[in-house]
């Protein structure tokens, strides 16, 4: 009976927060012509006639990058609970394996080496293939351990991550001392990519961790009993965690080619969602998935209002609420 | 009746072939950038492409410019020329803050208001009906193979923006204008020797300096010198103490923000520095501090030459 509650509330507050960030930006529009843009875009007809540039605003630019953060954010919501629970470790997060400096390569490497040889996709595509090979590499390794066991898992994505940040640095003094600036956008994150024609990639994405994380909560639900009760209980668990680390890797990856890294989003996301709803994964899923296009969404509202005209990186606001949570669950009595 | 059908459709052909040909294309980092028709609406990003614009008496027809304020403190000059103008955004522009001033032209450059792979790129504007005319300075930042610096830089750049705004005549006269001024300082300067020299952007742990492919080598050169970074293969980069120092420069070119004591403090800095203060350009006390517009392509480079010329070659002038 609490979870149809909490659900409903959340909803609310997500709409409510959606069409606040589609009304406020870096640049003020009346809301009479945000409402405006709305109901043309809904009315084919008239679309035509009186679109004009802030109609584009809205329409192309605020709608799209909207629906991203609340994909994103729950994308790694989800992604977040999944690790934790594979890994039995609070501190698991979507950039666990090297994911985030993977893709930092990959973009770099463009920016600095190639340049971009197949046009404005050239960058989204780097940092995807960067990221999924840190990923490959991290799983290779816990691979050729024979166990999936959680600590060894840490202790490679650390160590990968660390080799990948020292590939970057070492393309940023050996080429382009200026492409320093764009790494920035691939370490902290920012959704100004956002447009209709990527959208379809980042739904993916989403889809691909939603979808497998709703078909096996019961699997989950095992994991958290031990591994020895849950192979008793008939779920094969070295292979449930590959599957979850190939599905993490793969939806991550994804959100960082479009999105760079956004930190702590997967890390405090299910810490929250289980202090609501209880362990079990079904509901967990669910809430972790709202809580995380809550969180993004509001971050990306801060990020662009605060120091507006100039929109700050949403890895900022992100890690900056982060830091404030990780204190509070040191500090705070209840053990979440 | 169809000898005036023919008729028409004859004179439409005839108006587009002519509108056609009325296309101003101009050479954009080895691309060609087509304009239908001449820009009305531009956005012109940076203090030095900003002082393009001025040159060009193109007040009229910009409907914003992007990162002054948030780096520089201006002239008040440059707030005459500016008149009231609005600063869209005070550093690197967002699409959104582009977009909504309706621009039909962006005026900017790879580091100069946008980052390769950011939000603002020729590639998003284009959808938004935004051509962007882009620094050539800073072509190298997305292809190596350009040629190094020269004064042409500056030339070409204003030539493009004149060609683009229906101004022409100004920028060719501008260019002839500066091309006499650089004769003049160069036979002032005549057979002097060329002297060892280095600029450097501000104290740092590394100096961050302009290699081949930045307007300063050009500038350097020009007023007779030779800059002890010529060899870095990079428009502005980070170099090592050491290896200026062991090149020993004669001169001192340093970039005046105007905060604090500006050129001073660097100077300052240089001095307290254990291999720096070692060099004859230090222990000599021989420096000029420039602006950031002097520096990078833009009119006020001509007299900036002028300025550097003079205080390495006195005698000359």
């Amino acid at each position: 009976m609490r979870v149809p509650a909490l659900l409903a509330g959340g909803i609310t507050l997500l709409i409510a927060l959606v069409l606040a960030s589609i009304a406020v930006g870096s640049v003020t529009i009346p809301l009479a012509d945000v409402t405006g843009a709305l109901s043309r875009a809904l009315d084919t007809a008239a679309a035509s006639s009186e679109a004009g540039v802030m109609d584009s605003i809205v329409m192309d630019l605020r709608l799209p990058r909207t629906l991203f953060a609340c994909l994103i954010g729950a994308g790694l919501g989800i992604t977040g609970v999944l690790l934790q629970t594979a890994t039995r470790n609070d501190l698991a997060d979507p950039f666990l394996f090297g994911l985030s400096s993977g893709a930092a390569t990959g973009a770099v490497l463009v920016i600095t080496v190639t340049g971009d040889l197949l046009g404005i996709w050239t960058l989204p595509l780097a940092a995807f293939v960067g990221g999924m090979i840190a990923a490959v590499i991290v799983l290779a390794l816990v691979g050729r351990l024979g166990s999936t066991a959680p600590e060894k898992l840490v202790l490679a994505g650390l160590a990968v991550s660390f080799l990948f940040s020292a590939l970057t640095h070492f393309l940023i003094f050996a080429g382009d001392h200026r492409a320093a600036h764009s790494v920035v956008f691939w370490m902290l994150g920012g959704l100004g990519l956002a447009r209709w024609s990527n959208i379809l990639l980042v739904l993916a994405g989403f889809a691909a961790i939603f979808a497998f994380a709703i078909t096996n909560h019961r699997k989950f639900d095992a994991l958290l009993s031990g591994d020895t009760t849950a192979a008793s209980l008939g779920v094969s668990v070295d292979r449930t965690r590959r599957q979850i680390f190939l599905f993490a890797a793969f939806s991550t990856a994804v959100f960082v080619s479009i999105a760079g890294v956004i930190g702590f989003v997967g890390l405090m996301v299910p810490h929250i969602a289980r202090a609501l709803v209880g362990v079990l994964h079904k509901h967990l899923i669910i809430m972790a998935a709202l809580i995380g296009a809550l969180l993004l969404t509001a971050s990306d509202l801060v990020a662009r209002v605060v120091l507006s005209p100039q929109e700050l990186p949403i890895g900022v606001v992100t890690t900056a609420l982060g830091t404030v949570f990780v204190f509070a669950m040191l500090l705070g009595a209840k053990r979440w | 009746m169809k000898h005036s059908q023919l008729f028409a459709s004859v004179f439409a052909l005839a108006f587009s072939t002519a509108s056609l040909a009325d296309a101003i294309s101009v050479d954009n980092c080895g691309e060609q950038l087509v304009f239908d028709k001449i820009p009305e609406r531009i956005v012109v990003h940076d203090i030095n492409m900003t002082d393009m614009a001025f040159a060009l008496g193109l007040q009229d027809k910009m409907v914003g410019v992007t990162g002054i304020t948030g780096w520089y403190k201006t002239s008040a000059e440059f707030d005459t020329l500016r008149g009231e103008i609005p600063e869209l955004a005070p550093k690197y522009p967002s699409i959104e803050n582009l977009v909504a001033a309706k621009p039909d032209m962006f005026v900017a450059g790879w580091y100069y208001g946008m980052k390769p792979g950011g939000d603002v790129t020729p590639d998003t504007l284009s959808p938004f009906g935004i051509k962007t005319l882009v620094l050539t300075e800073s072509c190298v930042h997305l292809n190596k193979d350009r040629p190094e610096a020269s004064m042409n830089l500056l030339f070409d750049d204003m030539l493009r923006l004149g060609k683009i705004t229906g101004t022409e005549d100004k920028a060719q006269a501008l260019v002839a204008d500066w091309q006499r001024d650089l004769a003049e300082i160069t036979a002032k300067v005549g057979d002097a020797k060329a002297q060892r020299v280095f600029l450097l952007d501000g104290p740092a742990d590394k100096p961050f300096t302009s290699g081949k492919f930045a307007i300063p080598d050009a500038m350097i050169q020009a007023a007779g010198g030779t800059s002890v970074t010529h060899d870095m293969d990079t428009s502005w980069g980070r170099t090592s103490w050491e290896a200026v120092a062991a090149s020993n420069p004669e001169f001192l070119v340093l970039l005046d923000y105007q905060t604090g004591n500006g050129a001073q403090d660097t100077f300052n800095f240089l001095q307290e520095h254990v291999t720096m203060s070692k060099t004859d350009a230090v222990k000599n006390a021989r420096w000029i501090g420039l602006r950031y517009e002097e520096l990078t392509p833009g009119p006020a480079n001509i007299a900036a030459i002028a300025k550097i010329a003079k205080a390495m070659h006195p005698e000359r002038f």
